[in-house]
């Protein structure tokens, strides 16, 4: 982006004062194009949105088919539909419109960390040192166009050296539309002078002045302008001038990517509803990956009909993009707590954290893919449910059944592939959570025969209703008793004596009677 | 034009037509690339620590293939499968076990060796989730999947015998090593070696007068089925020791003091009942 000296008023007197290039991202019809991002299915209907309620109900927005059938902002309702009878409405929706703001700033804050939230669909942000991006300012504006048309946003884009000018380039056709730097006042002299948006009071001086235009306003002495008009004035002469100067205010970026919509009407069954998340999620998704960021928790907040808020969190093993498995978590963090009533909005918001990153090594063992990891990992849980996906880990005491589980993150895989240490066949113990009862029949206060009792809780993996350890039979071989205690401080302590049995037909279990209540329990298998 | 491919390995290959004045030690590292894709290299195992094992699978378990261990309980399946988890574990690459029956012992797998942090512990409910898990890892990148099935008999009908040429295709494409651990055979054609556990006997150290501790298992393994040519044996003995002998010390320990004190009650009501009491 060449900048060239200004070539009009005291821009080129002032040295000193280099006005920064400003980028103006502007989504025409944005309450429009933000519900039209949340339901892509009617883009291509005639649908208005509408503001207020009952016969003040009147048109704030309509597609182009609409507009075409002559529908135009500020008809009533019943004067849209007498014209199209088919018509669509839509209310404005204050989620959607938040959430595809925040989709636009996000784009433009992929190429500058600059970027001014000027509300309803307007955005600035800081274009200087993108040159070597972007040699051609048009360049930049079209990339801008194209990032938000990937968020289903049609967005224009203008380039100046000042906001207004910037602002006012953004509406013209043939976007983008780039200012040359120092070209501000000329570019801006042919508007009347609304575009300054200027106070009442002002505008009535100005007229009585004979101006029309903001060239004409440009052209009077400055002196004589803050002498009569104030500060105000000055400030409006010096934007008619091509100086605006209110600053670039950047916004503080949100911890959090949001989206969601309100809905027309109440939801009281899942389906729907998903199929809105989904829509939602993939919106996110989106947002995410042109961060390069996962979601490492995702937040959900469900208006609630009368009144109510449902707000509930997910989090998930580790960062993941993955629509299919964030909304597998949000169908069973639903169906596992129902949220008692009609849904009438929601808003989904993804806590993002920066992806696991991978080393490759040249002799040692391949490390799982993070991206890969992460998105297996949150499936898995998806599939089989918290508490069941994780990294084992030893715990200190006595119960042989007692286990803890982390988040799976393997250390990276070492530099040169380790030779496993050679060693014996080791016997180790199946566990069996939770213990089997037993009836055992003692012989010298010794086991000599055993059976599983009907109550036995079901094996998970079998599906037939089958007990896990299922035997019954004469004990060949009894090593025991061996004593375990653990917990006498607690209201259940564990006192057991252990046994070590082979039984004649076969099978060799580790068994022990429950010391206060007198019953038997298996809760190990050697194999 | 024919297109050569060097690999690190040195295999014996058929003669190919290779140029006279390559030096003699690439041109032994050489092959087409049509043999590649024939799968002309010898497989990479993982082996399993297990001397009568490995011996068995000519290295231990052949990556990319599906290997099934079957046998009733109490016949080393469950501990062929954490040492394989402890080797895997120790050479540094990630391992995933598949557990719907919750039968892992971490304290027990980190005494056989096992780097608990590269072990993926899935614990699902029942059988259909824990074939869609072990699809999932399979796809994933783990060098090992152990799948077990657990002691329960599996009702047949709960899933589709082309669950596991699925199961073994995946492991195939993405080079993992997948073991099978199930009561009896349930894999059927998709299985590369099929081994079965039997004939297990309890090991007993009877040294001490009227005590019997454990001391280990030893079952006959036998290679049921395999489509490897290169594996010539068929039978081999699984000789298990008890895991820790720590803790059979300690326990025998806590076996003596138990008839010690026993004893001295039985002694001391005699001694009472003696004195009139």
């Amino acid at each position: 982006m060449e900048r060239t000296a200004g070539a009009c008023g005291e821009q080129q007197k002032d040295s000193s004062f280099v006005a920064p290039r400003l980028a103006c991202l502007v989504v025409p019809l944005f309450p429009l194009a933000a519900r039209l991002r949340s339901e892509p299915a009617l883009r291509d209907e005639a649908v208005v949105l509408c503001e207020g309620n009952g016969t003040a109900a009147h048109v704030v927005a309509a597609t182009r088919k609409a507009r075409k059938a002559g529908i135009r902002p500020g008809f009533t309702l019943p004067q849209a539909r007498a014209l199209l009878p088919d018509l669509l409405t839509r209310a404005r929706d204050t989620e959607s419109e938040r959430a595809a703001m925040e989709a636009l700033l996000d784009v433009a804050g992929t190429v500058s960390p600059r970027v001014e939230d000027a509300g309803d669909g307007v955005v600035y942000l800081d274009a200087d040192g993108l040159e070597r991006l972007f040699p051609d300012e048009r360049d930049l504006g079209r990339a801008l166009i194209a990032a938000a048309k990937r968020e289903s946003l049609p967005a224009r884009c203008g380039l100046a050296s000042s906001k207004l000018a910037a602002r006012v380039a953004a509406t013209l056709p043939d976007s983008p539309v780039a200012v040359p730097a120092g070209g501000e006042a000329a570019f801006l002299a042919p508007l009347p002078l609304a575009k300054l948006d200027p106070e009442a009071e002002i505008v009535e001086t100005l007229a009585r002045w004979g101006l029309a235009s903001v060239g004409d306003l440009a052209k009077l002495p400055a002196a004589d302008v803050a002498s009569r008009l104030g500060a105000r004035g000055h400030a409006l002469h010096e934007i008619a001038r091509g100086r605006d100067p209110r600053p670039l205010v950047p916004r503080r970026p949100p911890p959090g990517f949001t989206e969601g919509m309100e809905l027309e009407w109440p939801l009281v069954t899942l389906e729907p509803f998903l199929a809105l998340a989904e829509s939602a999620l993939e919106r996110l998704a989106r947002r995410l990956e042109a961060e390069a960021v996962g979601c490492a928790r995702l937040d959900i907040s469900l208006t609630l009909e009368p009144e109510g808020c449902d707000t509930r969190s997910l989090d998930l093993p580790a960062p993941t993009r993955d629509v299919k498995t964030l909304l597998t978590l949000v169908r069973l963090g639903l169906e596992g707590r129902p949220p008692g009533a009609a849904v009438t909005g929601f808003s989904l918001t993804a806590q993002p954290d920066a992806p696991r990153k991978g080393q490759l090594t040249l002799f040692g063992p391949a490390e799982i893919s993070p991206d890969r990891l992460a998105a297996a990992l949150a499936k898995l849980f998806a599939l089989l449910g918290p508490g069941r996906v994780g990294a084992p880990r030893a715990v200190d005491g006595h119960l042989p059944e007692r286990f803890a589980l982390v988040p799976f993150a393997p250390p990276p895989p070492p530099a040169v592939r380790k030779t496993p240490k050679t060693g014996r066949g080791l016997l180790s113990v199946r566990v069996l959570r939770p213990p089997v009862p037993l009836e055992v029949l003692l012989e010298d206060e010794r086991p000599s025969s055993l059976r599983t009792l009907a109550s036995a809780p079901p094996a998970p993996a079998d599906g037939g209703g089958r007990p896990a350890l299922d035997v019954a039979g004469a004990v060949r071989v009894a090593s025991g008793p061996w004593r375990l205690e653990e917990g006498w401080w607690q209201e259940t302590p564990a006192f057991r004596a252990y046994w070590d049995v082979e039984l004649s037909a076969g099978g060799l279990y580790r068994i022990f009677r429950d010391e206060p209540g007198g019953e038997w329990f298996a809760d190990g298998v050697y194999d | 034009m024919r297109t050569y491919v060097c690999r690190v390995s040195a295999l014996s290959l058929p003669a190919l037509p290779v140029p006279p004045n390559l030096p003699q030690d690439i041109a032994a590292r050489l092959t087409t690339a049509a043999g590649l894709s024939r799968g002309r290299f010898a497989p990479e195992f993982l082996p399993t620590r297990i001397e009568g094992l490995d011996r068995l699978l000519g290295g231990g378990l052949p990556r990319g293939a599906l290997v099934e261990m079957s046998g009733r309980a109490s016949s080393g399946r469950f501990s062929v499968a954490l040492s394989a988890l402890a080797a895997t574990t120790q050479a540094g690459e990630a391992a995933a076990l598949v557990d719907p029956g919750d039968h892992f012992d971490p304290q027990g797998a980190a005494a056989a060796g096992a780097e608990l942090s590269r072990v993926l512990w899935l614990r699902p409910r029942g059988l259909k989730p824990a074939l869609a898990a072990a699809e999932t890892v399979l796809a994933t990148g783990f060098a090992l999947v152990v799948l077990d099935l657990g002691l329960a008999r599996i009702l047949r009908r709960r899933f589709d015998d082309a669950v596991w040429l699925r199961l073994a295709r995946r492991a195939r494409f993405h080079d993992v090593a997948l073991l099978v651990l199930a009561p009896y055979r349930v894999t059927g054609t998709a299985a590369r070696v099929v081994l079965a556990a039997d004939a297990a006997r309890t090991g007993w150290d009877r040294s001490r007068e009227s005590l019997s501790l454990l001391d280990g298992l030893s079952s006959r393994l036998v290679l049921e089925k395999t489509r490897d040519p290169n594996m010539k044996e068929r039978t081999s003995l699984l000789n298990l020791s008890l895991l820790d002998a720590v803790r059979a010390g300690t326990k025998e320990r806590k076996i003596c003091l138990e008839r010690e004190r026993e004893e001295n009650a039985v002694a001391l009501s005699s001694r009472l009942s003696a004195f009139g009491h």
